[in-house]
């Protein structure tokens, strides 16, 4: 039995590779595999944006960023300034950055780019990822150990192959220690609509507060001034609704 | 009258003539405006195609091409049969012609224009042009129509007539001196005295390979396959020397006097063949075989030193260090996909205005350093920074206080929170572009604040201007970008 043969039968794996499964928050956002990230409403992006850099694993020294952005999401939300992305990550990101007209082009990229192994972490900002593109994206993820996220508008819906997708709504800033009148740390509520690692926790919805001077994200709980009722989200395939049975 | 043929020469219309006076002498003949501009472009797309026989060519004039060919004939064997295959190659591309092969650029334009005929070059090995170009008219030496006259005015039609003739005494003749100089470097050029620069039309190549097919290649297939073989051919050449080249130009030479070519840049000097293969990729296809394409050429330019380094022995051991080197062919195959210049890192500016802060340049393979600028205060800068700021209608209180409503993308967006203001003053040496009539102005100074809305989104708005600055219109207020 060759090689290939060994590591396609998961026999054999590369030392590196991390544990197949993460049970625990963020669900290997950004550590390994294919991950959504998607607004509620539109003009949420900066939370989107906000939320992948708390949650993704702090940059080391030398890794590397691909950062796809499809040009209509550049013009019309404007793109990540190297200032925030170097706050975000204290000093440590690398970041290549890609414009392309198309949502195709950008998943070739980021497709290229996973194979190519050179970079460790693709962030690829579209209009839209289908079943099939978000598959082909998970596997060649997972065979090179090169994690994807996807940032996606708040009009995708439906099917994905991705580990996780979450949907981020801003929330009103916690109290400004100084300042009363002035806003404080940001605050997201994160909503997990799809999670293969850990099925059960579909529908979970998470308050988080990102402290930027600490690079910390802290979960919050009871701030929210409305119901704290996770909305109802629709369940992945082959997963029966207990409530129903 | 600029150009006339054979059939017009003999009736005794030649160019110089007025065109009227043309057609007193031949009533029916046939004229077609001249254009130049068509036929700088012509001339320019024949001598690309010349670089089949040698890679130094030189547009000369409107009408003629020079090649330098030491070094080349003896591919051809032998000067006289490569004059000869020129001569065959532009009768079928269906170009009249003239050759002439000398050692030097100025007997070599004399023998062309005054020796040569159709279809038979005129040869003049090296060291032989003083008796070579003797019996050749005065005019065959590139001089002025001024300059002419007067030489045929002393009875000097050939250029024999010029060696004897004492320098002085001819100086003597011309009404300046910069005419007499004109004729004498024309004469010493040509004979090789004194040195002419060659100015070729495009840059040679540090380094080429090429595949002449006996038989002509019709299909896409066969273009990869010879492309492949010239890589191979060429990146062993390459490594040989122990460099790596950043652009390649693969040249597809159809027969019947046509150019295909294909570049591809690196950001980094290459040289595996696997790598350039993959640059070419699809782009093979976008080649037009036409009736066959009978050579093709691979040349490599912007040669240097490969970095070398040992690699690590598999993807797994290289621990948390990038591969600078796959990085590069990364980004390579990106841009050879999507255009050049399609990836590209920002990087941050020693400047405060924010449009100007950081700069977004291609991605040339160089060393990233994602440091924190000194003295960095976190959360001041937004998440999303829109590539020109938004104007929004606000209710703000004078002066200087931040808003307290205002719509951004039609939507009212009620503040319940505010920060600032960051005041960020313009550069005093940069300048607006000067309005018509009016003096050129410094940018206004503009008042930054974080504000947040009911909802829980956080903007970074702007005054542009301060309140009684003295600068006109109230100011105004802009959306620039987005906090998480």
């Amino acid at each position: 039995m060759d090689l290939a043969t060994l590591i396609s039968k998961g026999l054999v794996g590369p030392l590196t590779a991390p544990p197949p499964r993460e049970a625990a928050f963020p669900y290997g956002l950004g550590r390994h595999g294919l991950h959504e990230i998607a607004e509620t409403g539109y003009g949420d992006r900066a939370a989107i944006t906000g939320f992948l850099l708390a949650t993704a694993p702090r940059p080391s020294r030398r890794s590397i960023l691909l950062w796809v952005t499809q040009a209509s999401t550049a013009r019309d939300m404007g793109r990540l300034p190297e200032a925030a992305l170097r706050e975000a990550t204290g000093g440590q990101a690398r970041r290549l950055g890609l414009v392309t007209r198309h949502a195709g082009d950008a998943l070739w990229a980021v497709e290229e780019a996973v194979v190519s192994g050179a970079v460790s972490h693709v962030i690829a900002e579209v209009d839209a990822a289908d079943f099939t593109a978000t598959r082909r994206l998970t596997l060649a993820s997972e065979r090179h150990g090169v994690p994807v996220t996807l940032l996606l508008p708040h009009t995708c819906e439906g099917a994905t192959a991705a580990l996780t997708r979450w949907r981020i709504s801003p929330q009103p800033s916690s109290p400004n220690r100084y300042d009363p009148r002035a806003p404080g740390h940001a605050r997201w509520r994160a909503h997990l609509e799809r999670c293969r690692p850990a099925p059960t926790l579909v529908g979970q919805a998470f308050d988080l507060e990102w402290n930027d001077e600490t690079l910390s994200l802290d979960m919050v709980s009871g701030m929210a001034a409305g119901p704290s009722a996770p909305r109802q989200a629709p369940y992945p395939s082959g997963y029966t609704n207990r409530k129903a049975s | 009258m600029a150009a006339a043929n054979k059939a017009a020469l003999a009736a005794g219309v030649h160019p110089g003539l007025r065109f009227t006076d043309a057609r007193a002498t031949l009533p029916d003949i046939a004229s077609e405006e001249i254009d130049r501009e068509s036929d700088r472009k012509a001339l320019g797309a024949l001598a690309a195609w010349m670089v089949r026989f040698s890679p130094l060519v030189a547009i000369d004039g409107d009408d003629g091409l020079l090649l330098e060919i030491t070094g080349c004939d003896h591919l051809f064997g032998g000067e006289e049969r490569m004059a000869g295959e020129l001569s065959a190659r532009l009768a079928r591309a269906g170009y009249g012609h003239r050759i002439g092969i000398a050692g030097t650029v100025g007997a070599a334009w004399a023998m062309a224009r005054a020796a040569a005929e159709e279809g038979r070059p005129a040869l003049l090995s090296s060291g032989a042009e003083r008796a070579g170009l003797a019996t050749l008219p005065a005019s065959a030496l590139r001089i002025s129509t001024a300059a002419e006259t007067l030489l045929r005015r002393f009875g000097l039609t050939r250029i024999g007539q010029l060696y004897d003739i004492d320098r002085k005494a001819l100086t003597r003749r011309f009404n300046s001196r910069q005419a007499a100089d004109a004729v004498t470097l024309r004469l010493d050029q040509a004979l090789g005295l004194r040195s002419e620069p060659f100015a070729p039309f495009r840059q040679p190549p540090d380094h080429s390979a090429r595949i002449s097919c006996p038989e002509p290649l019709t299909d896409t297939a066969g273009i990869s396959a010879g492309l492949e073989k010239l890589i191979e051919t060429l990146c062993r050449d390459l490594s040989a020397d122990g460099l790596g080249a950043q652009s390649f130009l693969f040249q597809a030479f159809r027969s019947d006097g046509e150019v295909s070519a294909i570049r591809v840049n690196s950001a980094r000097p290459a040289r595996a063949p696997e790598h350039i293969m993959r640059l070419f990729g699809e782009k093979t296809s976008g080649i037009d075989p036409g009736f066959g394409i009978d050579l093709l050429l691979l040349e490599a330019f912007r040669t240097g030193t490969m970095a070398a380094g040992s690699r690590p022995l598999s993807g797994d051991l290289s621990g948390n260090d990038p591969d600078e080197e796959a990085l590069a062919a990364l980004a390579d195959r990106i841009n050879a996909r999507l255009g050049e210049g399609a990836v590209t890192i920002t990087l941050p500016q020693a400047r405060h205005p924010v449009q100007v802060a950081e700069k977004t340049v291609p991605f040339g393979g160089q060393e990233m350093d994602g440091a924190l600028p000194p003295g960095n205060l976190p959360g001041l800068r937004p998440a999303r920074l829109f590539e020109r700021p938004e104007r929004v209608d606000v209710i703000a209180e004078v002066p200087d206080g931040p808003p307290l409503r205002f719509v951004w993308r039609r939507k009212v967006r009620r503040v319940v929170r505010a920060d600032g203001p960051e005041r960020i003053s313009p550069e005093w040496w940069t300048y607006l572009p000067s309005q018509a009539g009016d003096k050129a102005s410094l940018p206004r100074t503009r008042d930054y604040y974080r504000v947040e809305d009911e909802e829980g989104r956080r903007y970074w708005v702007y005054r542009d201007g301060l309140y009684g600055d003295g600068r006109g219109q109230t100011p105004e207020w802009f959306v620039q970008g987005l906090f998480a």
